[in-house]
């Protein structure tokens, strides 16, 4: 059978700047062949060059992939790329930090003017300044860690971002623009705000077309420290961290403005969905700030009346939202009136996230290797419906290794018969969170800065 | 009736009622247990007033008798906690083998010491050290100028939310409200809804009619349930609560929690070890001291409060020093192996989750040095002066060694939640005592010793009565009452003229 298209193995980047369709449409033998030789040549290339992966190889004994699931002793737990010690952040040594992150990359980070930081997010600035692009997400436990991404790898994950908002809205960022609103933080290094400012006000037009809750972000600072700055606090320590008062004065505010957050969020919106009736908008955000708006709005009788075609992209489940009721998603379609909910699944570590087709499944397009394994940590076969840890491979980076073991439990179809039309493997819609302890309620456990971490967010999300 | 239920590997388990055993019924509720079986109990919301008491005057029966005729029946009720004659105990103790918290030699251990418990030299020197047996038989008047003025402890109606890590919970909350003379109410956890319930068992097939036995009632329900917190939860009902577990057990009661009910809420604890300069002066310190680090965190196979899981070390950082620290917890690991196995087993099965966060540090060996598993034990040595992030994950005898200038350095890592500390050399006990303590430590316990059964013993053996987690539970179970007669005519006008 004749392929529609072509592809290389040795440059999965450039698959991106292909249309989705054709994509998925590549037939499933075909595209495991490219996928194996592209994870081959680019674990040939990275095994020796990135410090942290030539260790873990050289500990598991892996030297060449020679089947897909050969590459999972040798892929990243998420953990390693936060695996540093938090004391060289709270004593801000970013020598040390940078020698850290030197292990991840490619690139020769040891060259880095560090003369004169004060801050995290001074560092990533002058990260970025010397070419690379590392964000950072911040899990359950407030620790921060860092996507060891650069310049290099900006063009593919461009392209990947337009193709993914196009599969999951319908709507083609490259030529409609669409005034996008956005129930949140506005810049920094966080991952997806990140995303926001290299991608999304570029998509809505500029900045003058992206309207977001706040003009500011939290800084990693903030992030990093929350929990220590707690405890600290409670024992009147806070000024042995050593910080800079304004980030205390930050902090404050942060929190001030999370208890107005709901509120705010009402007004910011009342005043966008009168503005913008009759106009053809984009609104994005965690579901349950999205649903915290709808709710407020149906219960006083309202809903928008945007011009058909808008659409809504949202993202982080309901997490944060105590009892949704089952029918959330038909009470924000119908208070923001459109006809679907765009989604996407993926993690930060990897380009190639999902989007949710029509029938309601995440299907990985080519340059994104889905894998699962089970609880031993072995590969569960390709084939018919499974469920276990989702492991992605991403062929795409030049700089740093791409295979990551998630945290999440997903149910993949492998057989392409998906009724929406779309091939690829599929990820079912409900994806569980393994819990951070697997030994039970019964754990022993020591509150302290968790609990601490935990309260500074609750607040900051206006949730306390 | 029998004890098991058709349905296969769901177990029925009875609501204790004041002497009376209900087995469920029509109207069984059943639950999940955690690690065990599934179980089928009455409906709870049924039997509210057969698991509380609304009637203060019902407790007289226990007030007006004899503390030396309750120890009498709490000696024998320990006569009869002998596994191989217990079958309630052994069905019990199945149960928590499936669980599969502790290995078999070590939970034959936990159970086998429950007869101990109830000795009548122990329970006679734990009431009378703690509260004083005149006291809870009668009023004592204080004497000299206080003639007039008397004080009795008398009994409270308690609410026990047990934890079920260790079956010894059961057992030492029924002796103790028997001791003070207490109604007793026991809210099971779901992973071990059946030690509690066979030893009051036990005591109903002993004596049915005895007044302790008529003011003890187990049960099950779910955390969380409303219905049954908001009934049970009241000043009308209990006086005082006692939640192991501390918060996670408390969370859901919390909203019922008035002034008039005394909660104490044992918490979730852990415990380190302090390791001093002098330790790396010899090869034999160096021997003692890893013995005694393998025994705190070893015996229990570190499920316990009180197992040591992170190693403060007197030690520089340089790569001499930190092989140094490399070649202690190497003795750890060897001692690990030479443990009795009625102290610590290895595991089968690996900690996953534990086994990904060592996996990840030892990727990053500026920082951190990694040997061993989850399995047969090990080990993560800090190559700075901090201890791991997933400090609270330390289990399956995995220790993580950190490097300190000086002892009190780890005392800002302390607090409420710091409970035992093991300490080598003895010598440096002094230095540290009064410094810890006042950080929030509850026990300062030896390494030294260089045999395990010496170190554990050392570390276990307390005279009945002693503090719990930095408590008296005792002195708090009961109320303490002040009876005032008038003072003699000449003393009145004394103070009158005052």
């Amino acid at each position: 059978m004749p392929l529609a298209i072509s592809l290389t193995p040795d440059n999965p980047g450039s698959w991106t700047y292909r249309r989705f369709e054709d994509l998925y449409a590549i037939p499933r033998e075909e595209r495991e062949k490219l996928q194996l030789e592209a994870v081959r040549i680019n674990f040939a290339r990275m095994r020796n060059r990135i410090p942290a992966l030539k260790k873990l190889a050289d500990r598991q004994g892996v030297d060449t992939i020679d089947k897909l699931e050969d590459v999972l002793p040798v892929c990243f737990d998420h953990r390693v790329l936060k695996n540093y010690p938090i004391q060289i952040i709270e004593k801000r040594d970013f020598a040390k930090l940078t020698g850290w992150l030197d292990k991840l990359t490619t690139h020769d980070l040891t060259r880095v003017d560090l003369s004169g930081l004060t801050t995290i997010e001074q560092w990533l600035a002058r990260l970025e300044a010397y070419g690379m692009l590392v964000t950072y997400s911040s899990g359950t436990t407030g620790k921060l860690s860092f996507v060891p991404r650069s310049y290099d790898e900006l063009g593919p994950w461009k392209y990947h971002f337009y193709s993914v908002n196009r599969a999951s809205s319908g709507v083609d960022a490259w030529t409609t623009k669409l005034p996008t609103f956005f129930p949140g933080y506005r810049g920094g290094y966080q991952t997806m705000l990140k995303m926001m400012s290299l991608f999304n006000v570029e998509m809505a037009g500029g900045d003058e077309h992206y309207y977001t809750l706040y003009d500011s972000h939290i800084p990693a600072d903030l992030m990093a420290l929350s929990g220590r700055l707690q405890s600290a606090e409670d024992r009147g320590e806070v000024m042995s961290l050593g910080l800079d008062p304004a980030l205390l004065e930050q902090r404050q505010q942060m929190m001030a403005q999370g208890q107005n957050r709901e509120h705010d969020m009402e007004v910011w919106f009342g005043k966008l969905i009168r503005d913008f009736k009759g106009q053809r908008v984009k609104i994005g955000g965690t579901f349950s700030d999205l649903y915290r708006v709808a709710k407020a709005g149906l219960d006083k009788g309202l809903v928008c009346q945007f011009a058909p075609g808008s659409i809504v992209e949202g993202g982080g489940g309901m997490k944060g939202y105590k009892d949704a009721p089952d029918d959330w998603e038909a009470q924000v379609q119908a208070f923001f009136g459109v006809a679907r909910l765009g989604n996407q699944y993926g993690y930060s570590e990897c380009i190639g996230n999902a989007p949710l087709c029509s029938h309601g499944f995440f299907h990985f397009l080519p340059y994104t290797v889905p894998l699962l394994m089970d609880e031993d940590g072995k590969a569960l076969p390709r084939e018919g419906v499974q469920k276990g840890r989702l492991v992605l491979v991403d062929p795409i980076p030049t700089t740093y290794w791409g295979g990551f073991t998630s945290g999440d439990e997903v149910t993949m179809h492998w057989e392409e018969d998906c009724p929406c039309g779309w091939g690829g493997p599929r990820a079912a819609k409900t994806i569980r969170r393994f819990a951070e302890s697997e030994g039970g309620d019964d754990k022993i456990t020591c509150a302290g800065s968790q609990q601490a971490y935990n309260e500074f967010m609750a607040f900051v999300a206006g949730e306390a | 009736m029998g004890g098991r239920s058709v349905m296969a590997g769901i177990l029925d388990i009875p609501i204790i009622a004041r002497g009376k055993v209900i087995m469920p019924g029509e109207n069984a509720v059943q639950y999940q247990g955690r690690g065990g079986a599934d179980f089928r109990q009455a409906d709870p919301h049924r039997h509210i007033h057969d698991l509380v008491l609304g009637d203060t005057s019902r407790l007289r029966d226990l007030h007006d008798t004899p503390m030396a005729q309750i120890i009498e029946l709490l000696v024998e009720l320990g006569q009869r906690l002998a596994l191989d004659d217990n079958p309630l105990l052994q069905q019990s103790f199945e149960l928590a083998l499936k669980a599969g918290g502790l290995a078999e030699p070590i939970l034959r251990g936990v159970y086998d010491a429950l007869p101990a418990m109830f000795e009548r030299d122990a329970l006679t020197a734990l009431v009378e050290k703690t509260i004083g047996i005149a006291y809870l038989d009668g009023w004592v008047s204080s004497g000299g100028d206080y003639d007039g003025v008397s004080i009795r402890a008398v009994g409270t109606r308690q609410l026990h939310i047990t934890a079920g890590n260790v079956p010894v919970v059961a057992a030492l909350t029924i002796a103790r409200a028997g001791l003070t003379k207490s109604d007793l109410l026991i809210k099971s956890p779901s992973n071990d809804p059946l030690t509690a319930n066979a030893i009051a068992r036990t005591l109903i097939g002993l004596a049915p009619d005895h007044p302790l036995t008529r003011h003890i009632a187990v049960a099950y329900w779910k955390g969380g349930d409303e219905y049954m917190d908001s009934q049970i939860i009241r000043t009308s009902r209990i006086d005082k609560i006692t939640a192991w577990g501390g918060m996670s057990s408390v969370k859901h009661i919390q909203k019922f929690l008035t002034p008039g009910i005394d909660l104490t809420a044992l918490n979730p604890k852990y415990s380190l070890s302090l390791i001093g300069r002098d330790t790396f002066a010899s090869e034999a310190a160096m021997d003692e001291a890893a013995i005694g680090i393998a025994t705190l965190a070893g015996f229990y196979n570190q499920t316990a409060c009180a197992n040591t899981r992170i190693v403060y070390v007197e030690s520089d950082t340089d790569d001499d020093s930190i092989e140094r620290v490399i070649a202690l917890g190497r003795k750890m690991v060897a001692a690990f192996a030479k443990l009795p196995p009625l102290l610590s087993t290895p595991f089968t099965t690996p900690n996953r989750e534990l086994e990904a966060e060592m996996a990840a540090v030892a990727l990053e060996d500026d920082f951190y040095h990694v040997e061993g598993d989850t399995l047969t034990g090990g080990f993560i040595i800090s190559k700075f002066n901090d201890r791991v992030e997933f400090f609270d994950k330390l289990a399956n005898r995995v220790v993580n060694f950190v490097p300190v200038d000086d002892l009190t350095d780890v005392l800002k890592w302390c607090d409420d939640t710091s409970q035992t500390v093991g300490i080598y050399p003895e010598s440096d006990r002094a230095r540290v005592r009064d410094c810890f303590a006042l950080a929030g430590v509850q026990r300062l316990v030896s390494l030294s010793g260089g045999d395990a059964m010496t170190v554990y013993a050392n570390s276990h053996h307390m005279p009945p009565g002693s503090p719990h987690d930095g408590i008296e539970p005792m002195r708090r179970a009961v109320r303490w009452v002040v009876d005032m007669r008038p003072a003699q005519d000449e003393m009145a006008l004394q103070i009158a003229a005052e």
